[in-house]
């Protein structure tokens, strides 16, 4: 009997061990304030173009590799918690698009979140708001949707257009955006 | 001879409660085998315990039994076997398992290819928001001119300075 007990109790620790990390990492963006839902519309637009899902984690040790050669980089980037991109071709069809982005936006201020700059075409339409708490930022959101492209960023954390400006030279990428 | 006899009672007890695993009643078999003192220890126990199983047990006077609760236990130098009984061996049996498992809970150090992609798409996240800036910038210069398209152009710094000073009032 006092075996069988302490195979269960054995069983259901291990269990939890192994359980707990696989739901805490799930949740690592979700549960942060920051965190924004842009939902999916890849019905619509097929697979995003480009979906990014960078954690706290994975982020800490891009921080760690520019801290050498950019302190400024990392010094930008350690006061990321996540970052989230996903960007779907509209191929003229902007009508889910601008939905998501109506939605989004409602989203946004019934939930707290500041607009900082709104651009309403019919052609194109831009967005960003940020969410503050205490003198500090826990997320910004930009949503740009026009013609070509459908691209929603959620930044989760603190981020300075200022700094960011300052340290996008020092990324060797070349992007080839059809935001122009 | 009274601390081998001690060693032995602790698994002998063990073995006729049927608290010693498998294992270690086969291992405790193969030396009563060879150890005809050893085996007889366990038979005389088997007959004592059946023994006291067909006894009748009637309740002692409650005088009695007061009385014997009164007297300390005996000390009895805990046993290196003791290790070897079951609930010991399944707590150290589980010592590997639960370091495992919470090394599974720390981060796993990702691979530099890793980094480095991870790297690349928090490079292309960072231009498409420097990119929305300046369709921002553009979009309010064109609607009302240069001058003001370059106070706007820092207005998201701002306006996060802006809010941020406000909150800090109001929270003063």
């Amino acid at each position: 009997m006092k075996r069988l007990l302490m195979n269960k109790f054995v069983i259901g620790l291990l269990c939890a061990l192994f359980t707990l990390p696989v739901l805490a990492q799930e949740d690592e963006l979700k549960d942060l304030p920051g965190y924004v839902d842009f939902g999916d519309l890849s019905v619509t637009y097929g697979e995003p173009k480009i979906t990014i899902n960078l954690g706290g984690t994975m982020l800490n040790f891009v921080g760690q590799m520019s801290s050498e050669e950019s302190p400024e980089t990392s010094r930008l980037i350690s006061k990321l918690k996540g970052i989230r991109v996903q960007i779907y071709n509209t191929a003229d069809n902007m009508t889910a698009a601008t939905e998501q982005f109506g939605k989004t936006k409602k989203h946004l201020k019934s939930s707290g979140w500041e607009p900082i700059v709104q651009v309403n075409e019919d052609d194109e339409q831009v967005l960003v708001y940020t969410k503050m708490a205490d003198g500090n930022m826990q997320g910004m959101t930009v949503m740009v949707v026009d013609g070509e492209e459908a691209v929603f960023v959620n930044v989760i954390g603190q981020l300075n257009p200022t700094e960011l400006a300052q340290v996008m030279d020092k990324f060797d990428v070349h992007v080839d955006l059809d935001m122009d | 001879m009274k601390e081998f006899e001690d060693k032995w009672e602790d698994r002998i007890n063990a073995l006729l409660d049927g608290e010693l695993s498998a294992s270690d009643a086969e291992l405790l078999k193969a030396e009563a085998s060879s150890d005809q003192a050893l085996a007889r220890a366990i038979v005389e126990a088997y007959q004592l315990q059946q023994a006291m199983n067909s006894i009748k047990v009637e309740r002692a006077p409650d005088s009695l039994r007061k009385r014997l609760r009164a007297i300390p236990r005996e000390h009895r130098p805990q046993t290196s076997f003791r290790w070897l009984q079951p609930r010991w061996a399944m707590a150290l049996a589980a010592i590997p398992l639960v370091i495992i498992a919470v090394s599974l809970m720390q981060p796993d150090k990702p691979s530099a290819v890793e980094v480095a992609k991870a790297r690349q798409e928090l490079a292309i996240a960072f231009a498409y928001l420097d990119k929305a800036a300046a369709i921002t910038s553009r979009e309010i210069e064109s609607t009302v001119g240069q001058t003001m398209a370059d106070a706007v152009t820092d207005s998201v710094d701002r306006a996060i300075k802006t809010q941020s000073s406000d909150a800090k009032e109001k929270k003063a």
